[in-house]
């Protein structure tokens, strides 16, 4: 098992043949390969439909759909019986090739030590939108459709081992790499044996393969190993800032002093005569600087001489001031159930703000690119989520066609949702075409804090009423938000788009919003915040900032009423299936953390729980005060994501959470001063290290037989509301505002 | 000019004299697994040796180690004459412990833990934090890095 950045000699792009079965197997199988792969693009079946429509209405002719002609998936077994897995995700350290790869070999039955793992890339045909890795959904989206074609392929090899060795196929079983008869285990092949006898083409079977039970799976819900660590720890691994091509330059690119300002004219000054400038590029909204070294790329800038008009004067009070909820707010309705218009004509009414500030997403690999474009060929390795648009991008601003641009993923050096953006590569690839040459652009840490977009931020106004039992009656949750999707579906600062116009509420700054929480009356609204400052994605999304108000308050209610706030989700949990999921998670983490004995003098113990694209998180963590500061002690997380699939791996994506969130929740702030972010490195942004990091335990539950979430995101927005509560159980005072600040009187 | 990087000399062409010891190792001579981050010394992903001292590259210009002996990460490791490769105990035990995620700054991790080790072999919780809290990790990967330099130290000593 293992992780090559290389592409391996023979793995050239191959063609394809479709089966009956919607499989596709690899032209040229019979000759010493069996290669069988899939398709899954939502994107090319949507355009297939689409184009059958608009020509049966145009023209009265229906043709026929055509599926494409190349597997978003597929695995190879040569002679040398090496298996060859294709991942169509990025590895951005969330463990995604070793899980998708582990579910493969189990289902094709194989040696673990037999299995190499391979970006895929857009050279090998892959439909956009696969490759695009975000939103916890690479486990839950691949998992059956890889399960598919692994078990397809063992069903072949077990057809063909049973004419190799003249017996009937239900004698053979399949097993580490290898085919071999029930009551002679002597007699046996190894897969790459039976490739190589293969002498005819493969052919698909038109009977389906059956997956195998989860009783019998041996790699599937284990702790396997990550593939690409060997070549990670000994600093072989290329991530896109460290991509080399022969004879490459550095880029670096005039960045605008305001948001919203644009350059109104621009001429190189004296850059050109600066030491080692090759080239200085200048194009509508765009000036840049091509250099023999990086360094003096950068310090050629300054002597370009540009102008800038307009853009936003904002400090950081006009924000402040700005998302606030106010009374003449026009909001949207996202949640309705019962009675709202008397919702709090009863009852002890509770009401509480919060606020989240402006957060960096700090990945430690800044955005980097490199691109090498040709008349007639683009070349580009990129540090992005989004291959697929970085490619489309390419073509628009290099009028060249998506078919003769090659986008290879590098490993990332965190994403976080920040490199969902394809700025770098397409600065690299414009400063490319002016010089003929490759050119690299990394930013430095000061652009990653300036440029592209951040966490919006929010404000939020809870309000709920029980009745003299602690029986919550109603609760409502406005929230106002910076936009997430919205920032990249409407142009910045001019017009809206259909989406944003239709729905009104960006539906990823809402995630986490929603009361799941049982009341009679229950309401959400949304404000929405459009600013020139762009924001956009962050990990979680909207469940880190909605989670954190709505879990807090939900803590409030509980003291309100004097009911321990465990006992008090357990009373108003849904009655369905997942608050019977909500409820097995409570009493997992209530018996596992001993929550009647945590709390002392000298620690408080908080909670915090939610539900998130199918995954549900409960985590109790404690803390103390120590010389002023907040100190975070320990942690419990359970976590249901319906079926884990590598414990290991879920574990680090917990831990890893608990640590970003701790950070954001003590540390982190991104303010404006003069239309601008004011953090200019990380002096002004300090981030969470070891000496804050808790003891961390970790609770896997499966509630069912198959992955329901992902677990990427879900845990971010449940610690700031743990730690809020667990705080106010020790000091009495209740934090509302993130980064948190003691009172220290 | 020369520099003398993981026992091999290299011959650079360095256009300016006080150009970051980072750009020289990653872009000049090509050996990227040292890394950059914020080119302040503040993260530590670009943590290198000078003689033997962990030594942020990104804020060190390259003429004040002309005579030096640098090691990278990928001077970490030992390779025999038959061209096998020993991970350094520091290397082996952030796979065991299964360290990394996005691993960005984990060569600035190991090259720092190892310089560490290599005059603590038996530290405690409290030390092993110390050493290692001037080294950002944004993936959150702190308690598996604590554990790994603790079962580093300690086959460290074992083998000394």
């Amino acid at each position: 098992m293992s992780e090559q950045t290389q592409t391996p000699p023979n793995t050239q792009p191959r063609r394809w043949k479709m089966s009956r079965r919607q499989f596709l197997i690899g032209l040229g199988s019979g000759l010493g390969l069996l290669a069988v792969g899939t398709f899954l693009g939502r994107k090319t079946i949507v355009r297939e439909v689409r184009l059958i429509a608009n020509q049966a209405f145009l023209t009265g002719d229906a043709p026929g759909a055509q599926p494409p002609d190349n597997p978003s998936i597929w695995f190879e077994i040569g002679t040398d019986n090496i298996t060859h897995i294709y991942v169509p995700k990025i590895e951005m350290g969330q463990g995604v090739h070793t899980s998708l790869a582990q579910i493969a070999a189990d289902e094709l039955e194989l040696d673990w030590e037999t299995v190499h793992v391979h970006q895929a890339d857009t050279e090998t045909g892959f439909d956009p939108g696969v490759l695009f890795t975000f939103g916890s959904t690479s486990v839950t989206d691949l998992y059956q459709p890889i399960r598919e074609v692994a078990a397809t392929m063992r069903e072949m090899l077990r057809e063909e081992a049973a004419a190799q060795l003249n017996v009937d196929v239900s004698e053979i079983i399949c097993e580490g790499s290898r085919c071999f008869v029930i009551s002679a285990p002597d007699s046996t092949l190894n897969y790459g044996d039976i490739v190589a006898n293969r002498q005819d083409e493969w052919v698909i079977p038109d009977k389906e393969a059956t997956l195998k039970p989860v009783s019998e799976f041996n790699l599937i819900g284990q702790p396997v190993k990550r593939v690409d660590f060997h070549e990670k720890v000994t600093g072989r691994a290329v991530y896109g800032f460290d991509a080399r091509l022969p004879g490459m330059l550095y880029g670096a690119v005039a960045r605008q002093p305001r948001y919203g300002a644009t350059l109104v004219s621009a001429s190189a000054g004296d850059a050109k005569s600066q030491p080692g400038v090759v080239a200085v590029v200048i194009r509508e909204e765009f000036a840049g600087i091509v250099a023999e070294t990086r360094p003096q790329a950068s310090a050629a800038l300054e002597h370009l001489q540009l102008e800038w008009e307009g853009g936003i004067t904002w400090n950081q009070a006009d924000l402040e001031e700005f998302i606030r909820i106010k009374d003449d707010d026009e909001a949207i309705l996202i949640q309705r159930d019962g009675n709202v218009s008397s919702m709090f004509n009863s009852g002890n009414i509770i009401q509480a703000e919060y606020t989240t500030p402006m957060a960096a997403h700090a990945h430690l690999e800044p955005q980097a690119g490199l691109a090498d474009v040709q008349d007639d060929f683009v070349t580009i390795y990129a540090s992005t989520q989004a291959p697929d648009m970085t490619q489309s991008t390419a073509a628009t601003q290099l009028g060249i066609d998506a078919e003769n641009i090659t986008v290879i993923p590098t490993y990332l050096g965190g994403g976080f949702g920040r490199k969902t953006g394809t700025d770098a590569a397409i600065e690299a690839a414009i400063l490319s075409q002016a010089v003929g040459q490759p050119v690299h652009v990394g930013w430095n840490r000061t652009e990653e804090m300036q440029h592209g977009y951040r966490r919006p931020p929010t404000h939020h106004i809870l309000t709920g009423s029980l009745d003299d039992n602690g029986n919550l009656l109603a609760m409502e949750h406005q929230l106002a938000s910076g936009d997430v999707l919205f920032w990249s579906t409407d142009s910045a600062g001019g017009g809206s788009s259909v989406l944003s116009t239709v729905l009104g509420a960006d539906p990823l700054a809402a995630f986490g919003s929603l009361i799941v929480y049982n009341a009679p009356s229950r309401r959400v609204l949304f404000h929405r915040r459009k600013m020139e400052i762009p924001t956009g994605f962050w990990r979680g999304l909207g469940s880190f900032p909605n989670t954190f108000a709505v879990e807090s308050f939900i803590d409030e209610l509980a003291r309100s009423a004097n009911i321990d706030p465990i006992q008090f989700r357990l009373n108003n949990l849904p009655e369905d299936e997942l608050g019977e999921r909500m409820r097995v998670a409570l009493e997992t983490v209530r018996g596992t953390s001993d929550w009647e004995n945590l709390s002392s003098e000298s620690v408080g113990r908080g909670i915090a729980m939610t539900w998130d694209r199918g995954t549900v998180v409960v985590l109790v963590m404690t803390a103390s005060v120590e010389n002023g500061s907040i100190r975070p002690l320990q942690a419990w997380c359970a976590v249901d994501p319906g079926f884990v699939v590598n414990p290991d791996g879920a574990a680090a994506q917990v831990q890893g959470q608990i640590v970003m969130a701790l950070s954001s929740t003590l540390y982190e702030r991104i303010t404006i001063e003069n239309g601008m972010v004011s953090n200019e490195n990380f002096h002004q942004y300090p981030l969470l290290t070891m000496s804050d990091t808790p003891q961390i335990e970790v609770i896997t539950i499966n509630s069912s037989d198959t992955p329901t979430g992902g677990l990427g995101e879900p845990v971010i927005g449940t610690i700031p509301a743990a730690m809020s509560n667990a705080i106010f159980d020790l000091t009495g005072q209740r934090l509302r505002d993130l980064p948190f600040q003691l009172n220290q009187e | 000019m020369e520099l003398r990087i993981n026992g091999e000399l290299y011959e650079v062409d360095v256009p300016e004299d006080d150009m970051r010891l980072v750009w020289v190792i990653r872009d000049s001579i090509g050996l990227t697994g040292t890394k950059y981050g914020c080119g302040m010394g503040i993260c530590g992903s670009c943590t290198v040796h000078v003689d033997g001292v962990p030594t942020r590259s990104c804020i060190t210009p390259v003429q004040t180690v002309a005579d030096k002996d640098i090691t990278t990460i990928e001077g970490l490791a030992t390779v025999d004459a038959d061209g096998n490769e020993t991970l350094h105990p520091v290397q082996q035990a952030f796979i065991d412990e299964q360290v990394p995620q996005c691993s960005w700054c984990m060569s600035g991790q190991m090259m720092t833990a190892a310089a560490f080790i290599e005059n603590n072999s038996n530290p405690t919780e409290e030390d092993i934090t110390t050493a290692m809290s001037a080294n950002y990790c944004r993936c959150g990967c702190y308690a598996r890095i604590r554990t790994a330099v603790a079962v580093a130290a300690s086959n460290m000593g074992e083998n000394a």
